[in-house]
């Protein structure tokens, strides 16, 4: 056995993709958007997909969020997990139209809702990455959203990587302190090891957590987090360009097109 | 003995106006059971850089909340008597329009910043009260505090340093008249917490903003501090310009607060002076004809000969780095070879990132090197897990709540070596326990710990790992001067328990006091590897690695004393005034 850095798949890489994901570090076509906007694109494409039940048109709508996905250069954690919830749905459509007793159009209305399914998480991938927690806070404020929620947004993506650091240090600690023991078929001791110093690292989190959020309360009054008046302030930085404009448009025309598409072309 | 309650404290004798003003204040916490100020008067000038200290538990930090209004608006208990700010009484406004006012520095400012940008976190409270010119404030107060470059920073990429003046600017951006810091020394290096209070010092000067600093630390209080309020049991016994309080040595003592060096130093030569600075002592011991003892240094004993230790642990041309956020690799260790013998007793010094906690977790096998080898106990780490290494080599997180697993210090220590079968695993817990002196301590909570004892449980947790090599991450941070020397001696006992000891530490008293061998990490490689005598008589190394000698040390370079005393019992052994000598 032969130990080496890794620098995927690691608990420092999980760390390091979520920062990338959630401060939009990668860039990208959204990224450069008004906040306001992107929410507005998501919507369009979050519900849109439930106005029909064309395969040809849901298959369009699916080509473009991918596309979206693409241009917001989604990272490779967020991507993996969506390919694996995507697959793993496929499969669990097809198996259960095959033990209850399904036939091809049961199958072929899963395959649907699966890809309905699909077009919307890929849409929320595209615009949330694209979101730093700033530009994300300032856009639900903009959309009306109460100043608590616009402002949670904000302190839970601060709060993350503080959060996930700590998680580190105390799985750490455990596994060191820990007794080494047999790795188990397919390493299943192992893995039920790990498993549970996962649960049991969020004792020491919790309590660790629970006294440092004490002073954030306290410095918030005192920052006149509760005199609320800013909110005027924040979207007045907010500013509508060429480029929202043209994506939003293209994105319409798009989305028209699916649908003229859908009427025109039959499958099967 | 609550005598001295009833006559108001002495004032400094200024003709300024008052900006704080307590008049028979009181105030017990909801469900205390008693109170945590009672009859506090207290007056506290426009422009006054003011010191507050006291022990654990004698109000300083409930007093310095009423200032802002926190108490009694946010903390609500049973409030009595008048506090006014700024000609504005507390009872009749608000936390949010005080802070205007008075702005306010957490000692673990840290969770203080709520944004995730320097930018935004420096903006946040102007733009909160709708101000206008947020932008420019938020500008000004960077720019006063020499952090503009960090300004498009995320908080939690900054140095503790850089987050404790970025805390401090976003106060700043408020203007206000009054700033409280809390205990600015206890979360940063020395050299950071000197630049800090140069900071507080021109805001001070310059801005004519009153400051109030609630402190520990004698040498702070001596060279920055214009006045010194001293509390004790939830009230003031006096309030004394600076000069004249460090004269009060004896009963500054008494309330958990030891002499400055330098005093201790003048002290030990029966010399009565109480010396702001290290070039004022030196001044006056110049004066008075301090000398080199013909008898110093004493004549090395044999152990420097004796036969090297044991091999602990190896470094052969070890790199290492991390990737970055923005996907690069970042190296932090380029080539170092290293050889730890048992009876080392190492510091690792060095600025911030120089790679003192890599070296420490590639030594215990946390990590394996990107390239080189470490061997530990002859182990190749790479050939063996961490787990299974972790018989061998103890790490000590720099943060000791973060090593408290469970629900009591007992069963946090017994976990090593109940979990790994052994059969005395209840003696040898019983054992350590006793010599960290936490027996009586066992069945509580970490997290409900003074500092002090924090560290010393987290020392017993790698007691009871029985290593041949002992990690320890900073384990004076944080600590006020009676508990830091309690950690220190404790690890000094640690001779017979453990082969070697390596500790990365910014504490230049840890270094002078314990360590016998010093590594100097700069530049991704080691700069030195010298006594702790050798550091302190280079200037280039003390630059390099980022360090200020203790106080006595630099007074024995200053005075010409090869080598300079490490401690203050040192330099009793040292120095002798000239007289005395003639005299006898």
């Amino acid at each position: 056995m032969s130990r080496k850095q890794r620098d995927v798949l690691s608990v420092e890489w999980v760390k390091l993709e979520l920062i990338r994901t959630a401060y939009a570090t990668r860039g990208g076509l959204f990224a450069r958007m008004d906040p306001r906007m992107v929410l507005a694109w998501y919507l369009l494409l979050a519900i849109v997909p439930w106005f029909t039940h064309n395969l040809v048109t849901v298959i369009g709508l699916f080509v473009i969020t991918a596309a979206s996905a693409a241009l917001a250069r989604v990272g490779p954690l967020v991507l993996g997990l969506f390919i694996i919830g995507f697959v793993g749905d496929f499969f669990w459509a097809f198996a259960a139209a095959w033990l209850f007793g399904g036939d091809a159009g049961t199958a072929l209305a899963l395959v649907e809702l699966n890809l309905k399914l699909a077009t919307v998480s890929l849409a929320s991938i595209a615009a949330f990455v694209s979101l730093d927690p700033e530009s994300l806070s300032t856009g639900l404020l903009a959309w009306r959203a109460p100043e608590l929620l616009a402002f949670g947004v904000s302190y839970g993506y601060r709060m993350m990587p503080i959060l996930f650091e700590e998680f580190g240090v105390v799985f750490t600690g455990l596994r060191l302190r820990s007794a080494p023991g047999p790795r188990g078929f397919l390493g299943w001791r192992a893995l039920l090891r790990w498993g549970t110093w996962a649960v049991q690292a969020f004792y020491p989190i919790f309590l660790n957590t629970a006294k440092s959020v004490r002073t954030t309360v306290e410095s918030l009054e005192t920052r006149g987090f509760t005199a609320n008046q800013g909110r005027e302030l924040r979207i007045s930085q907010l500013r509508i360009g060429v480029l929202d404009v043209a994506v939003v448009a293209v994105t319409v025309v798009a989305v028209v097109g699916a649908f003229e598409l859908g009427a025109v072309v039959t499958l099967g | 003995m609550a005598s001295h309650h009833q006559i108001p404290p002495t004032q400094p004798p200024s003709g300024a106006t008052p900006i704080i003003e307590l008049d028979r204040v009181s105030f017990r916490y909801p469900g205390a059971e008693r109170d945590s100020l009672r009859n506090v008067c207290l007056r506290i000038d426009e422009g006054d850089f003011v010191a507050v200290i006291g022990g654990n538990g004698s109000g300083k930090t409930t007093l310095c909340k009423t200032f802002n209004g926190l108490v009694p608006h946010f903390w609500e208990g049973e409030f009595a008597g008048e506090a006014t700010v700024a000609g504005i009484d507390t009872y009749e406004s608000s936390v949010a329009a005080l802070s205007a006012t008075v702005g306010y520095v957490y000692q673990d400012f840290q969770n203080q910043l709520v944004r995730p940008r320097v930018r935004d976190e420096v903006e946040f409270g102007p733009v909160n009260f709708g101000m206008a010119d947020y932008a420019e404030r938020a500008l000004e107060a960077m720019h006063t505090l020499g952090i503009d470059h960090l300004a498009d920073r995320f908080v939690w990429q900054l140095s503790g340093g850089q987050a404790h003046l970025v805390a401090l600017a976003s106060v700043l951006a408020m203007r206000p008249r009054v700033i409280v810091v809390d205990e600015p020394v206890a979360e940063v290096d020395p050299a950071g917490a000197h630049a800090l209070y140069e900071r507080l010092t021109e805001l001070n000067e310059r801005h004519g903003i009153t400051v109030v600093v609630i402190e520990h630390h004698a040498e702070f209080i001596a060279q920055y501090a214009k006045s010194v309020v001293l509390m004790d049991d939830g009230a003031p016994v006096w309030h004394l310009p600076a000069p004249q309080a460090a004269a009060r040595a004896a009963e500054l003592a008494a309330h958990g607060i030891p002499a400055p060096q330098i005093v201790e130093a003048c002290e030990g030569l029966d010399l009565q002076a109480a010396p702001r600075t290290v070039d004022e002592a030196a001044a006056v011991l110049r004066t008075a004809g301090a000398e080199q003892r013909t008898t110093w240094p004493p004549i090395a004993s044999a152990s420097s000969d004796a036969p090297e230790g044991r091999v602990v642990a190896v470094a052969r041309g070890v790199s290492h780095g991390y990737k970055s956020v923005s996907g690069e690799l970042l190296p932090v260790l380029d080539g170092i070879d290293l050889t730890v013998r048992a009876g080392d007793r190492v510091a690792l010094v060095g600025g911030n990132g120089a790679g003192k906690s890599t070296l420490m977790r590639l030594l215990c096998g946390l990590q394996v090197p990107r390239a080189g080898t470490i061997t530990l106990d002859g182990i190749d780490t790479r050939r063996s897990s961490a787990t299974k290494l972790a018989d061998h080599a103890a790490y000590l997180f720099q943060r000791p709540e973060q090593m408290f697993l469970k629900d009591s210090i007992r069963s946090d220590v017994r976990m090593f070596p109940a979990g790994r079968k052994r059969a005395d695993a209840d003696a040898l817990v019983d054992r350590v326990l006793d010599r960290v002196r936490l027996a009586d301590l066992a069945d509580r909570d970490g997290r409900t710990l003074s500092g002090g004892q924090q560290r010393r449980a987290t020392l017993a947790i790698g007691l009871a790992m029985t290593p041949s090599l002992l990690l320890a991450d900073e384990p004076t941070a944080s600590l006020d001067v009676a508990s830091r020397n309690s950690v220190i001696d404790m690890l000094e006992e640690l001779r017979g328990a453990i082969d070697a000891a390596v500790v990365a530490t910014h504490d230049m008293h840890l270094v002078a006091e314990w360590a016998t061998r010093v590594i100097v990490l700069g530049g991704g490689g080691v700069l030195a590897d010298v006594t702790p005598t050798e550091l302190f008589a280079s200037d280039d190394l003390l630059a390099g690695a980022h360090v200020v000698p203790p106080q006595v040390t630099a007074l024995g370079r200053a005075l010409g004393i090869v080598p300079a005393p490490l401690s203050v019992a040192q330099w009793r052994e040292a120095v002798v005034l000239t007289e005395t000598e003639v005299r006898a």
